[in-house]
């Protein structure tokens, strides 16, 4: 009973000297020194994400720059959506690694879901999905990419961790619009996890 | 005949100058309320217009312009018209009364100046009075609009106005009595020579007077966390919700002067004005004035972002079972410790 009566004291007097109030303003205003958690995209910042994440294909090729990919339109039938077309050429200059290249590899990011289907059933690892999320495109024909494309060397190397915010630079070019990565300039933005 | 006439045109500057600073401050407020919300909630705030967003409040300036101005069809097309406009004026009349200072001498040509416009010897008076007419706006503006929606915000501030117009009014009497004079002037006066003459520092009663004034202002100027007229979560937007561009931004910008003139009346009425609190004299009195009025614009930015909205009845138990009460008191303590 007496402990009640000495809490409903403690109570008032909490009230009366606002403890809860300068508590909280204490709090925000701790936040508000505080540096912000916010990623700068696109202007300086960006992020890249882990390996394991599934963005755009990209087609590979081996050390000595053939192409990885024998045509053998595995990809397309693992494909739930048939958004792959192959179409296989006989070619024995060297440009592949077989006989059997592709004449055209084209992939519809529109219809594509992502799944990651098509690299488990590549024989070759030629084709990846690699870590290239900005798809965004004017009309559903630019979302189309072909072999030359795919071809074209990664913004962010396979064996790069990733996982990471990075600085980044705003571009724009006749092509577009884009977010260069500047991979080797880590910005430090997990200091609010450590806390 | 001369010298009347540079009187009145030194009056007629100061008028023009004060008003365009007043007409220009909710630009720089709203970037600073914009820039604090964003870094309390450990966000940045504006960034994209100009260095760290500075050029962001000029942005919205174009795009209000530009805005559609739509009245509903059944509003009371002048009243609604007039609302917006009745809610700014008397916010700016107030600081016809409010001095920033004692005097200026303006350089090269020597000529002594008074930092206000007009030395009242009612000044607190008609200041308490001219805002409380204020509230008319916001009344008017959701009457008008023919809203549920604005007519329940409007209903909610002037029921909050009688509640809270009394603490503010008895909280100021204590600096009244002290001070024996409504001027203001003489009030700041009355509290120079260092800290412990200011009157929030006038123990017992000095804090109690001044948190009963803050909590009124509070709600007397529609801040969180008593801005109940203005309610997104219950009331969509409360009685601007029929408002949009220009007519919208009049009422922002009441908001804000009327921010900036609680603060001034805090400053002057509890912490000793332009007096310099260091007693060195290192700094101009009016540039202490400023940092105190700073000072309290934060603390109603800060108190904004960190506390949630009270409830209805919790604001009417607030206000009329305790702070009229205290406040009155509050006043029998303080003639009995003057007597």
């Amino acid at each position: 009973m007496k402990e009640k009566k000495r809490e409903g004291v403690l109570d008032i007097l909490k009230k009366v000297l606002f403890v809860d109030i300068l508590k909280g303003l204490s709090v925000t205003l701790k936040y508000n020194v505080s540096r912000s958690v916010t990623v700068r995209y696109p202007d300086e910042e960006k992020w890249i994400p882990y390996q394991r994440f599934r963005g755009a294909h990209t087609l590979n090729r081996d050390e000595e720059g053939r192409e990885l990919c024998v045509a053998c339109e595995l990809c397309v039938k693992a494909c739930p959506t048939g958004c792959i077309t192959v179409v296989p050429q006989e070619d024995d200059t060297g440009r592949g690694i077989a006989d059997r290249v592709p004449k055209i590899w084209k992939v519809d990011l529109v219809r594509c879901l992502f799944c990651g289907y098509c690299e488990d059933a590549c024989p070759t690892t030629a084709v990846r999905l690699g870590r290239d999320y900005e798809l965004a495109c004017f009309n559903r024909t630019d979302a189309v990419r072909d072999r030359e494309r795919l071809l074209r060397p990664q913004e962010v190397p396979e064996g790069f961790e990733g996982g990471m915010v990075v600085s980044a630079r705003f571009e724009r070019t006749k092509e577009g619009i884009r977010v260069k990565p500047d991979i080797w300039k880590p910005r430090d933005k997990d200091w609010w996890k450590k806390v | 005949m001369t010298e009347a006439f540079i009187e009145v045109a030194i009056i007629f500057v100061k008028v023009v100058v004060l008003g365009f600073i007043l007409f220009s401050l909710p630009l720089p407020l709203t970037w600073l309320e914009r820039k604090i919300a964003g870094h309390i909630q450990v966000r940045l705030g504006p960034f994209r217009v100009g260095p760290h967003g500075v050029l962001q409040p000029f942005a919205d300036m174009v795009k209000m312009l530009f805005k559609e101005d739509v009245i509903p069809e059944q509003a009371d097309r002048l009243l609604f018209r007039f609302a917006p406009i009745v809610s700014m004026v008397p916010i700016f009349m107030v600081f016809v009364a409010i001095p920033f200072g004692e005097s200026w001498t303006i350089p090269y040509i020597n000529k002594e100046v008074t930092l206000y416009v007009a030395d009242m010897n009612v000044g607190l008076l008609y200041i308490l009075a001219i805002s409380g007419v204020a509230v008319y706006g916001i009344i008017l503006g959701g009457w008008a609009s023919n809203s549920k929606y604005a007519l329940l915000g409007g209903l909610r501030s002037s029921a909050q106005m009688i509640s809270y117009e009394v603490a503010l009014t008895f909280a100021c009497i204590g600096v009244v009595m002290l001070a024996s004079s409504l001027n203001l002037i003489d009030i700041v006066r009355a509290q120079t020579g260092g800290v412990t003459n200011w009157n929030v520092f006038y123990l017992p009663v000095g804090p109690v007077w001044f948190v009963i004034f803050f909590i009124a202002g509070l709600a007397e100027i529609n801040r969180i966390p008593f801005d109940l007229p203005e309610d997104e979560g219950t009331l969509a937007a409360g009685f601007h919700v029929e408002y949009s561009g220009i007519r919208f931004a009049y009422f922002m910008l009441a908001e804000y002067i009327a921010m900036v003139s609680m603060s001034v009346l805090a400053v002057i009425l509890f912490f000793g004005g332009w007096d310099d609190p260091t007693g060195l004299g290192w700094l101009p009195p009016i540039v202490w004035f400023l940092l105190k009025v700073g000072f309290f614009v934060y603390l109603f930015m800060w108190i904004r972002f960190t506390l949630p909205r009270y409830r209805y009845d919790q604001l009417m138990t607030i206000g009329w079972k305790i702070l009229i009460p205290l406040s009155l008191l509050n006043i029998l303590v303080t003639g009995w410790m003057i007597i």
